[in-house]
């Protein structure tokens, strides 16, 4: 049996004395669309970041495709909360993609024409072919994200982690970019952290609850309870419930 | 103007001075665009006046002691690869308050060298020729350690262009692509050590930092990629170099602050156009 894209067993971390994540068990199998949902510091991130083999469990283990997250971790596409990049950094689209080739191209020198082909192909699949040359600084946030998207997608991972793509982004083109990843959904894992519950759940199999304490449902299952316990006061099914009767 | 040129064509330091200058703007093109898109024009600076640290003892063993091998430039290049080293690990290792501690090491250097500079014999002209540069004065044998660096920067730039690109735009990304992130940084400011290096016989040590920053900030408001970036970094460089040197020629003005005065009217003017 092939093992699993993610594996969890019996996981604390804390930052210092603060807990974070405790006893975390949780198990994805290959093709599985997952949803992260959960409060701000409730743990989404560090989980992500665990999987990365950026941070390091105090207790139990994680697994990535049978493998430690720092062995594993060329298996993932990543995209991560795009706050961080300088917008203004002299990289056009293509440039950007070509950095998911690291790792898979060769050490010395430029990038190979393998590499540029493999950019192109996965840049037309994110349909921004036509933008490949515009400098990152003249895209908008949706073609950005889908620029990330396409660098996470060009090293040809197995599993693809995605940390809040649509938080910036208007209902349309979050439309969007969940169609695209649906159809991705064929050849790979996908697993999307997410604010908003309601709106993923169109589109996820099932749901993973993280608020210290981390419980996988079957999307058909989360009910009002459950994001009670999660969000407390805040529940953000009325708006769930608004967008399906209108489907 | 003309004086200039048939000065040039006449006198061979001047051919030595703009052939270093042309030499070092290489450098400076390539370095400076690492520097200016990464952010570490502060951590440029502080490597910088380290620099006077390893000058000034450099200098004081070849008087006092006889070390006939340690040059000032060589002393400058063990001093900026040392402060590289430290301001780079410090930086790691504790993220908050950087600025703090590389000012710590701008004058930690800086009194380390005048220190040094008192106790050796002489007028104290060789401090006024380490802090403000003076490219009349470069020799032949200067020349090819200049061109000896700027192969050595420029073969590196190459052959790791694409790990440099991914360390500055997301290194984070980068490191989880399997690349030694950590390593590339170090080389980086490798390369940012070696750069100052050759620009302080240029500018002086008071002046790299504009040298290094001032042509990259101008070529990053017209350029949409990194070698392009460093290819007009590196032109703007050579002419602001070769400007200097000819305007100041005829009044006899200090050749280095005039190529600094040419690169802030530069860039101030840069600042005018709208950003492409």
């Amino acid at each position: 049996m092939n093992p699993h894209p993610i594996q969890i067993e019996n996981m604390d971390f804390s930052y210092g004395p603060i807990g974070v994540l405790e006893q975390v068990n949780l198990t994805i199998s290959d093709h599985e669309f997952i949803s992260v949902v959960g409060p701000n510091g409730g743990g989404k991130t560090t989980l992500l970041k665990m999987l990365l083999g950026l941070l390091e469990p105090q207790k139990g283990s994680v697994s990535v495709f049978g493998k430690s997250p720092e062995q594993g971790r060329k298996w993932i596409g990543y995209l991560p909360q795009h706050a961080s990049l300088d917008p203004k950094f002299p990289v056009t689209a293509t440039d950007v993609v070509l950095l998911g080739r690291l790792g898979k191209t060769r050490t010395l020198g430029f990038y190979t024409k393998a590499d540029h082909e493999a950019a192109r192909n996965m840049l037309s699949r994110v349909g921004m072919d036509k933008l490949r040359n515009r400098p990152l600084a003249a895209l908008s946030g949706g073609q950005r994200q889908r620029v990330l998207i396409a660098r996470a997608l060009v090293s040809e991972p197995r599993l693809l982690l995605l940390d809040e793509p649509t938080s910036s982004l208007d209902d349309y083109v979050e439309r969007e970019l969940y169609d695209l990843l649906k159809e991705l959904n064929r050849d790979l894992t996908i697993v999307v952290v997410s604010h908003d519950i309601g709106f993923v759940s169109r589109y996820v199999e099932k749901v993973v609850c993280v608020n210290r304490q981390v419980h996988i449902h079957p999307v058909g299952e989360v009910n009002e309870s459950i994001i009670h316990d999660m969000y407390g006061e805040h529940v953000h099914m009325v708006r769930h419930d608004q967008e399906h009767a209108h489907d | 103007m003309t004086e200039f040129f048939q000065a040039l064509l006449q006198h061979s330091f001047l051919q030595h001075a703009l052939l270093a200058g042309l030499l070092v703007s290489i450098s400076c093109g390539i370095v400076g665009t690492y520097v200016v898109t990464r952010r570490i024009t502060y951590l440029a600076g502080g490597i910088a006046h380290c620099v006077l640290g390893g000058m000034g003892f450099a200098r004081y063993m070849q008087v006092v002691h006889d070390w006939a091998f340690m040059t000032p430039m060589l002393g400058a290049m063990l001093a900026a690869l040392l402060a590289a080293l430290v301001i780079g690990w410090v930086n790691i290792k504790a993220r908050e308050r950087i600025d703090t501690v590389i000012s710590a090491f701008w004058g930690l250097g800086m009194a380390i060298g005048i220190l040094f500079i008192a106790k050796t014999p002489g007028y104290g002209e060789d401090l006024m020729a380490y802090l403000f540069g003076n490219i009349l004065l470069v020799t032949q044998r200067d020349l090819l350690v200049i061109g000896l660096l700027d192969l050595v920067i420029i073969a590196t730039a190459l052959l790791f262009h694409k790990q440099f690109v991914a360390v500055c735009f997301d290194e984070e990304f980068a490191r989880l692509r399997g690349i030694n992130t950590r390593l590339f940084y170090f080389l980086m400011l490798a390369l940012v050590a070696l750069s100052v290096v050759l620009m302080v016989s240029v500018v002086g040590i008071v002046m790299v930092i504009v040298m290094l920053t001032l042509p990259a900030a101008i070529a990053g408001r017209f350029c949409l990629r990194m070698g392009s970036m460093m290819a007009l970094a590196a032109g703007l460089c050579a002419l602001l170099t070769f400007g200097g040197l000819a305007v100041s020629y005829q009044p006899d003005l200090p050749a280095g602050a005039t190529i600094i005065v040419l690169s802030g009217i530069a860039y101030l003017l840069s600042l005018l156009f709208k950003r492409s």
